[in-house]
């Protein structure tokens, strides 16, 4: 039962989201939806359930790349624009960017790791794989690829990661800017892409992808968003794809840079923590032990107690007091 | 040398993951992830400073809960390192 219980009724599903998102333009009094074209299958199933819910007239498709995004990110976000035959803007972030210093900020600390490092090499930042198989603690190390493909790592300080992911967020809150530009230039609500598995462990940037007006697929995981995905005509590229946060000039997935396991083992062991479902049970279905489940566990519990606070609106003394 | 090294090491973990808690905030075998005491920046910070206090090398095959997530493992951890 376990193994099924995050099957959708995709039609039910979409009619569903579909009225949310009618609901609540109508409710913020706007004309339509900017959708931030990614590349990915979150927002290619929004900018599809927008279109659904709104006419193909009153969505904008904004593809935002930088210098160090997939090339395929754009082309995907195109082709999938095409397909649902709405309008699109594409706005280079690479100049704003480095007028903020994002590159800048962030090479200078890779520097005092690797001082020969040049606009010849590429970067990711990872966790160590496979939670399930290992136990570990979430140790971020730093993965820098030469221009002759010599490849070096080394474990990041506190400092350090901390430097370099507030510069990486600045990619996504850049896009938030541009996605607010257009969006009251027009009228048009911004339509979030978080879904569920993300949002329940703070896998997006608070006032980047987090910064938007509604969010029509937090209530679904990531393997129910391919399902509706599917259902709603993304196109194959992108349903293929792996999902990545392609904020980093060496590809990353999103697992290894964060969920340290395979979507459809996540998820299901989301729902088990989220439900509470007893230990015993998803061990016999998932075919785990109960010290891998505790262990996913303690790791679903440590990140979302780390991202609450981008969860919630700002606490306030009236709101602390319960007023 | 134990009795030093826990106090450096308790001193270390209030100080700079509860640094507005009371007294006491936490027991020698509690789990600093269980309690939410600890998250990946922290993991880095306690690296840092018991490689840097002690003079010891942490390799990453090492960076488990089972030598790092209580005081008492903790300890262990530092004394065996220390002794090697």
């Amino acid at each position: 039962m376990l193994k099924n219980v995050l099957t959708l009724d995709c039609k039910q599903q979409a009619e569903r989201i579909c009225s949310f998102i009618r609901r609540q333009t109508q409710a913020l009094k706007r004309e339509g939806a900017v959708v931030g074209l990614s590349g990915g299958v979150d927002s290619a199933l929004i900018a599809a359930l927008c279109v659904e819910a709104l006419g193909k007239d009153r969505v904008l498709g904004l593809i935002l790349p930088e210098k160090e995004s997939s090339p395929d990110s754009c082309k995907f976000a195109e082709k999938h624009a095409l397909k649902l035959d709405i309008n699109t803007e594409t706005v280079e972030i690479t100049s704003p960017l480095e007028a903020f210093g994002t590159y800048k900020k962030r090479d200078e600390i890779i520097k005092q790791f690797f001082p020969e490092y040049n606009k010849d090499y590429k970067i990711k930042i990872v966790l160590p794989p496979d939670l399930l198989g290992q136990d570990a603690f979430n140790l971020f190390r730093l993965i820098t690829k030469d221009g002759k493909g010599n490849i070096r790592s080394v474990r990041l300080n506190k400092a350090a990661l901390n430097g370099i992911v507030a510069a990486t967020n600045t990619k996504q809150r850049m896009r938030m800017l541009h996605l607010y530009f257009y969006a009251e230039k027009k009228n048009y609500l911004v339509g979030g892409t978080t879904n569920k598995s993300e949002n329940m462990q703070g896998f997006f940037v608070k006032y980047g992808d987090g910064g938007v007006d509604i969010e029509p697929i937090a209530h679904l995981f990531k393997t129910q968003v391919y399902q509706l995905a599917e259902y709603m005509g993304v196109i194959r590229e992108i349903i293929e794809r792996k999902p990545s946060p392609d904020t980093y000039s060496l590809p990353v997935d999103d697992e290894e840079f964060f969920f340290r396991m395979p979507f459809d083992t996540l998820d299901l062991l989301l729902y088990a923590w989220e439900n509470k479902l007893p230990l015993a049970d998803i061990c016999a279905v998932m075919e785990l032990s109960e010290e891998q489940v505790k262990r996913a566990f303690r790791d679903f519990t440590a990140k979302s107690n780390a991202s609450r606070h981008a969860r919630k609106m700002p606490p306030t003394l009236e709101a602390e007091n319960g007023k | 040398m134990p009795e030093d090294t826990k106090k450096i090491l308790k001193d270390f973990i209030r100080d700079s993951f509860l640094p507005f808690a009371e007294e006491n905030p936490f027991e020698d075998e509690d789990s600093f992830m269980e309690k939410g005491m600890i998250n990946s920046t922290g993991v880095l910070e306690l690296l840092q400073f018991i490689e840097e206090t002690f003079e010891i090398t942490v390799e990453d095959e090492e960076v488990i809960p089972d030598n790092l997530d209580s005081l008492n493992k903790l300890v262990s951890f530092v004394e065996r390192k220390t002794n090697a």
